[in-house]
């Protein structure tokens, strides 16, 4: 019993060790799966699997299809063409547009395996072939290299008839780089590369892709050598540096010639106090005339007043009083005075009409700039002002304002902050004073429009600082002095000047005889020179009418100078002369005087030339008479 | 009367210029144009099949209808190079502008069903299909044009009417797989019409060869 059981129970185990002996024999294949289907142009399409594991059994594979419409299920008709576990679908087998549902069996001798179905549409699995023939080629654009690679398309791949749409790309790298520089060409199918290294390998390669589907694989590399162009690179860096060191050297250049202005530009300078017209440095320098120079504005006094006509003064009576002496303070304002005065006005001539006897005085007044103090300067003042008193006294004759073209007019101070000026004399004290600023300022207005003669003044090279400096001693004297001069003075002051106005403007003065009488209000001798160290100076009262005045008129020589003060204090004066011919009438005055002067002394009625000739260029001339030349 | 002989006048060269304007677009023109919007209006939905197949369930593909389905399907087309290429150029145009019709209502169903698509990308679905309809239209009106150059032939129109109904399922499943479904059908057919201008547009651009 027990044997039996056991035989049968070997007889039933024994199909099953007989299998597990053998176990590979019956083994059904392994799954297999497809991969992909692809179609290079849209006409025929490949499918390709992967087998699964055979278990050493031989094992076929089948591949079956189905169309999206029918039943029919259709085996691969080309195994081969497409190489290993292929199928190919030629022309005849493929309708695009239509799903095929695609199978693929692996059959062996235990059984068949169904792999995974795929539904594929043909169009929509389009891969094509490389482009073929690519040529890449060095071409030359102006004497620079460049690439231009050209290619067409897969032979397969039907463009002409634009059943597919190909787009290219291309790229490119050096021998040896491992990056790859990638172009899209679009539809061309020719492309240029610029910026090619000189002498260098490049590869190139290109692939295509149809509008709706893959890329294709990368077509065979195409080598192409750029031929050398270095030289004429390393020519064009040479000449980039040289220009660039040339230009950096003008540069150097022009901001070294014009480093002051750059300076001026990049860090100005702080701006001190200006007051327009005002010279700090003239100030310094004590020129006191020019520093208020062009302070005086040109149109003060207005010209244009509609008072014009009433204040234009034409021609003044003059009424010299017996006692004409000055007394003249030095002080320390006057010398302030003096000094601004000198430093400013830059032409005094028309003021200079009675100044015509600064001319003996503004010598003085340059001389003692230089060498001496205030005092000098106030001394100079005082004579002056003595100088037009005489002037006043001695004048008596109308000033016919007729007589110069360029008479410069005067006018009362009605611009200044001084009492009206009114025509006529005042006797006053007060008035005095006043009349004086207001002189004073008639003085400064008149010299105020004779710029123009001031800049003759300049031209003809004579010494400016003295012109204005006689005036502007008046003004500082006046300032100070309430009783300098008799009022009559004033008058003379104003003849004066409308005198030396006409003198100045005419070089030959018409009527002589009133250039005469002119003259002869032009002098002033200094009398003494007080305790006080004041020099006193009275007008010459000599009349002249002669023929010599005249001829001293004519020739407009009219001012004497100061020469200097001699060890006395005695203020020399001289007269100086434009013309030789030097009417020796002043010497005569000055003789009957009895003036100090040793200019006066030593002119001889015989000689007045040489006197005046000595003083010719030393300092102080009329200038208005001087410059009535070039005016002329 | 001089006031008529410049009314005249002027509706004579308003006439002239009208010519001449409607000559300066030549039909190659037309028809690249026409192609370009084609090849967008695929591409587009190329990418919406795509997206919709990130979150597809597995079973809607075996309960999927079969393209034969299609709405389309009955209209005859070429099916391969060969047959294309022997087709007219006013039939081929007379097909592609009978595809594009046939798809005018059932965009807008796809429209209305893509604000519910129970699909995480649905915005960007919607969007996508918002962009279906304009190029469509857009491309419609182009063919028009065409088809008046080219010939009576190109300007019939096969009436494919879609009966789908306006709403494409009542759960989740059968929405998505419907959805899922006319997006493939509308990307057959946009290919369609993508390859028959493309056609058209070498067949007419004799002088740029280069072009195709």
């Amino acid at each position: 019993m027990m044997r039996k059981a056991g035989e049968i129970i070997l007889l039933l185990l024994l199909p099953f060790v007989m299998t597990h002996a053998d176990g590979t024999h019956y083994r059904m294949p392994g799954k297999p799966t497809l991969t992909s289907c692809r179609s290079p142009e849209k006409e025929t399409f490949t499918c390709w699997w992967e087998p699964g594991p055979d278990w050493g059994l031989r094992t076929t594979y089948a591949l079956y299809y189905r169309k999206e419409n029918s039943e029919m299920v259709y085996e691969c008709p080309d195994y081969r063409t497409a190489g290993a576990n292929s199928c190919y679908f030629n022309k005849n087998d493929t309708s695009i547009w239509v799903n095929y549902n695609i199978t693929v069996v692996a059959t062996n001798s235990a059984g068949s395996t169904f792999s995974d179905s795929v539904d594929i549409d043909v169009v929509y699995i389009v891969q094509p072939n490389p482009p073929e023939r690519v040529t890449a080629t060095i071409l030359e654009d102006k004497g620079w290299p460049f690439l231009r690679v050209s290619w067409e398309p897969p032979h397969k791949a039907d463009t002409r008839s634009g059943w597919i749409t190909l787009f290219y790309q291309i790229r490119v790298k050096l021998e040896g780089e491992s990056e790859w520089e990638m172009h899209y060409a679009g539809q061309q199918k020719t492309f240029n590369i610029y910026s090619l290294r000189s002498g260098g390998t490049y590869l190139v390669q290109v692939n295509c892709k149809p509008d709706h589907g893959f890329w294709s694989d990368w077509s065979s590399t195409s080598y192409v050598k750029v031929p050398e162009y270095y030289t004429r690179e390393r020519s064009v860096w040479l000449l980039i540096a040289l220009f660039s060191a040339f230009i950096f050297l003008i540069l150097i250049w022009l901001i070294h010639m014009n480093i002051r202005s750059l300076k001026h530009c990049i860090l100005p300078p702080v701006p001190g106090p200006k007051i327009k017209g005002f010279d700090r440095h003239l100030l310094k320098n004590g020129k006191c005339d020019e520093v208020f120079s062009t302070l005086v504005v040109s149109d003060f006094p207005p010209t244009m007043s509609s008072n014009y006509e009433d204040l234009l003064v034409e021609y003044l009576e003059v009424y010299i009083p017996e006692e004409h002496e000055l007394m003249l303070e030095e002080s320390k304002d006057l010398h302030d005075g003096f000094l601004k005065s000198e430093g400013s006005a830059s032409d005094s001539d028309s003021g200079r009409g009675s100044c015509d006897s600064h001319t003996l005085l503004m010598d003085k007044c340059g001389e003692v700039k230089e060498k001496q103090t205030d005092q000098e300067g106030g001394r100079m003042g005082t004579e002056a002002h003595t100088q037009q008193a005489d002037w006043d006294e001695s004048h008596e004759d109308m000033v016919s304002p007729d007589m110069s073209s360029g008479r410069v007019k005067t006018w009362p101070s009605v611009f200044s902050p001084l009492p009206q000026y009114s025509p006529s004399p005042l006797h006053h004290p007060n008035t005095l004073e006043t009349a004086w600023q207001q002189q004073q300022h008639y003085l400064s207005d008149t010299l105020l429009p004779a710029d123009s003669l001031s800049s003759d003044l300049s031209q003809a090279g004579h010494n400016i600082k003295d012109t204005p400096s006689s005036n502007y001693w008046k003004f500082c004297l006046s300032n100070k002095r309430p009783h300098l001069l008799q009022t009559d003075a004033r008058w003379h002051l104003q003849a004066h000047s409308d005198v030396n106005i006409s003198n100045i403007s005419h070089k030959e003065a018409p009527a002589c005889t009133y250039l005469s009488s002119l003259r002869s209000t032009e002098y002033v001798e200094v009398q003494r020179v007080n305790e006080e160290d004041r020099v006193l100076l009275h007008p010459v009262s000599s009349e002249r009418h002669d023929g010599k005045d005249c001829l001293q008129l004519c020739h407009g020589e009219d001012y004497s100078k100061v020469k200097g003060v001699d060890i006395d204090n005695v203020l020399l004066l001289h007269r100086e002369v434009m013309e030789e011919e030097v009417d020796m009438c002043l010497c005569d005055n000055q003789e009957t005087n009895g003036a100090t002067e040793s200019c006066y002394t030593t002119i001889t009625p015989q000689k007045p030339t040489s006197c005046i000739q000595a003083q010719a260029m030393s300092g102080y001339v009329d200038t208005a008479t001087m410059f009535a030349q070039p005016s002329h | 009367m001089a006031y008529r002989g410049t009314n005249g006048s002027s509706l004579f060269i308003t006439v002239l210029y009208v010519v001449a304007a409607c000559r300066a677009i030549p039909i190659n023109d037309l028809l690249d144009r026409a192609s370009q919007r084609s090849d967008k209006l695929h591409s587009l939905s190329t990418m919406l099949t795509q997206e919709l197949d990130t979150h597809f369930p597995p079973i809607g593909r075996m309960i999927m209808p079969r393209p034969a389905m299609c709405h389309t399907s009955s209209l005859q087309t070429p099916i391969d190079k060969d047959q294309a290429l022997r087709v007219s150029e006013s039939d081929l145009l007379s097909l592609a502008r009978s595809l594009l019709q046939a798809w005018s209502d059932p965009l807008l169903v796809l429209s209305n069903s893509a604000n519910t698509l129970p699909h995480p990308a649905q915005s960007s679905i919607s969007n996508k299909v918002q962009q279906l309809q304009e190029h469509s239209k857009t491309l419609g009106d182009g063919l028009e044009i065409l088809s008046g150059k080219m010939g009576p032939a190109a300007q019939a129109i096969s009436y494919l009417p879609y009966r789908g109904g306006t709403d494409l399922g009542q759960d989740k499943i059968t929405k998505l797989i419907n959805f899922y479904f006319l997006v493939s059908c509308f990307r057959r057919d946009s290919h369609k019409i993508d390859s028959f201008l493309k056609v058209l547009r070498c067949r007419a651009a004799k002088m740029q060869p280069e072009m195709c």
